[in-house]
């Protein structure tokens, strides 16, 4: 699988950079924006396989609509929320309206890492399940045609069968006459 | 995860054949591991033979439900296949429409009565009541009655409360019909209350007595028999020609065929797909 494409979105630029330092390190390929509008502006133009983002940033635009635009611009794009106020109501609001995952600043780089990987294994598992339905559909719709073909074969022939068995079994016919109708049914 | 012992696999195969009609032939005994796994350690059994057992002595059929539930494939989504919702909307309900208005005498509206008869979670109901709405704005004229049954209680449930995640929703659903037809709820969508009201669903092993369903206009019987083995196919068949109407309509899975089971239905063709009527 391809290498992720992470955001990383913060208005403390401490954090901003440790994040882009330690998952630069970690091999992510990472850009950054330092608040919500910025963030937004970056979703709109390219897609992104996780986004990390702060919950609470000023500029009016914070976590959550970060998360919302993310979501409505691609579903397969994944948020996880960073939050130093930690509250059990934000969470469960995040992971309703689609987030991933939820972490407590200071960011602990080793669960965050954890995190990411799940989403890879998710990412995969859901790209493998999404194969397998193109396969079976590309099988079913290839089987299809064929089976109706031969359904539709089978009755016209058992219709002619019967129509030839009517007229042998029919013995006020002549029989020289009942062979050439036979015949007649056969080529038509 | 246990092992099925090899000199069970018939017997077990056999129970869940009684009480499901799911034919698990030799091939597929690794089904037996991976979904009944789970109720081996719920239960505590030691053995998949046990749980079969503890099964047939449970007075409330808990453990019975569970396995079923757990061998039985929900496979759908919205309008799988989209050929038989374009049959059903454009040749089969307008056909349908037209004998029956003829036939009314006006002052009654006109009945429709559809079976799904293994709807699993709900999404080919839901599909059909959603092509009813479309193609009949004026729904109050006919007398429908859109009914889903399923083998699996834990299916019929979800069908029955029509409510479906992000995934579910994603498959088959243009953007279009979502917003028309669900309302968010929570993370997840529920179907409006209006295609909720044109449908019941009821639990109902197809492979028993169809006693108490009445005359059928239309069934779907689509991807179902595929579990079954020749004779309960051919069972099955000949007690759906038996509920169903002289005009009436079957439609089976794209992938499936009549041919040598029920030589009582005669297969027509709609555009790409194929429908059955009574000969």
């Amino acid at each position: 699988m391809k290498q992720l494409r992470i955001l990383a979105v913060d208005d403390d630029p401490f954090t901003l950079k440790m994040l882009d330092k330690k998952l630069v390190k970690e091999g992510y390929d990472i850009e950054t924006a330092s608040d919500g509008v910025e963030a937004i502006k970056l979703i709109s133009q390219k897609f992104y396989d996780i986004i990390i983002t702060d919950l609470v940033m000023p500029g009016g635009v914070d976590g959550i609509d970060v998360l919302e635009a993310a979501k409505t611009q691609n579903k397969q794009t994944e948020v996880i929320l960073l939050t130093a106020h930690a509250s059990v109501e934000n969470a469960v609001e995040a992971m309703r309206k689609g987030a991933f995952d939820y972490l407590q600043k200071p960011v602990n780089f080793y669960e965050l890492t954890l995190r990411m990987e799940k989403i890879r294994d998710y990412k995969k598992m859901f790209k493998n399940a999404q194969d397998l339905r193109e396969a079976m559909d590309v099988t079913e719709q290839n089987a299809a045609q064929t089976i109706q073909l031969l359904e539709m074969n089978v009755a016209e022939l058992n219709n002619v069968v019967s129509e030839i068995r009517r007229v042998i079994m029919n013995q006020s016919i002549d029989p020289n006459k009942c062979v050439a109708r036979v015949l007649d049914i056969v080529s038509s | 995860m246990i092992k099925v012992a090899t000199d069970d696999i018939k017997a077990i195969s056999k129970y869940i054949l009684d009480i499901s009609g799911i034919d698990l032939n030799e091939g597929k005994a690794y089904l037996i591991e991976t979904r009944l796994g789970g109720l081996i350690k719920e239960y505590e059994c030691s053995s998949y033979r046990d749980l079969c057992s503890k099964a047939k002595t449970d007075s409330n059929k808990s453990i019975e439900n569970k396995i079923i539930d757990a061998i039985s494939t929900n496979e759908t989504l919205f309008f799988r296949d989209s050929g038989p919702f374009e049959v059903l909307q454009h040749k089969i309900l307008p056909d349908l429409i037209d004998r029956r208005t003829e036939k009314s005498s006006g002052l009654l509206p006109i009945p429709i009565r559809i079976w799904s008869t293994a709807c699993s979670t709900g999404q080919e109901v839901y599909s059909i009541a959603i092509v009813l709405k479309e193609l009949l704005p004026d729904l109050n004229k006919y007398n429908i009655k859109l009914l889903g049954t399923d083998i699996s209680d834990s299916a019929i449930k979800q069908a029955s409360y029509g409510t479906y995640n992000k995934f579910e929703i994603e498959r088959g659903l243009s953007k279009e019909k979502l917003q028309k037809y669900f309302i968010p709820n929570g993370g997840n969508w529920k179907i409006s209350d209006e295609l909720r009201a044109m449908v019941s669903f009821t639990k109902r092993n197809i492979l028993e007595s169809f006693m108490g369903l009445g005359k059928l206009d239309i069934i779907f019987c689509r991807n179902v028999a595929i579990y079954f083995d020749l004779e309960e196919r051919k069972k099955l068949f000949e007690n759906i020609a038996s509920v169903l109407e002289p005009d009436g309509f079957l439609i089976i899975g794209s992938t499936e065929s009549l041919t040598g089971i029920c030589p009582i239905f005669e297969p027509k063709r709609y555009l790409k797909t194929i429908y059955y009527q009574l000969r």
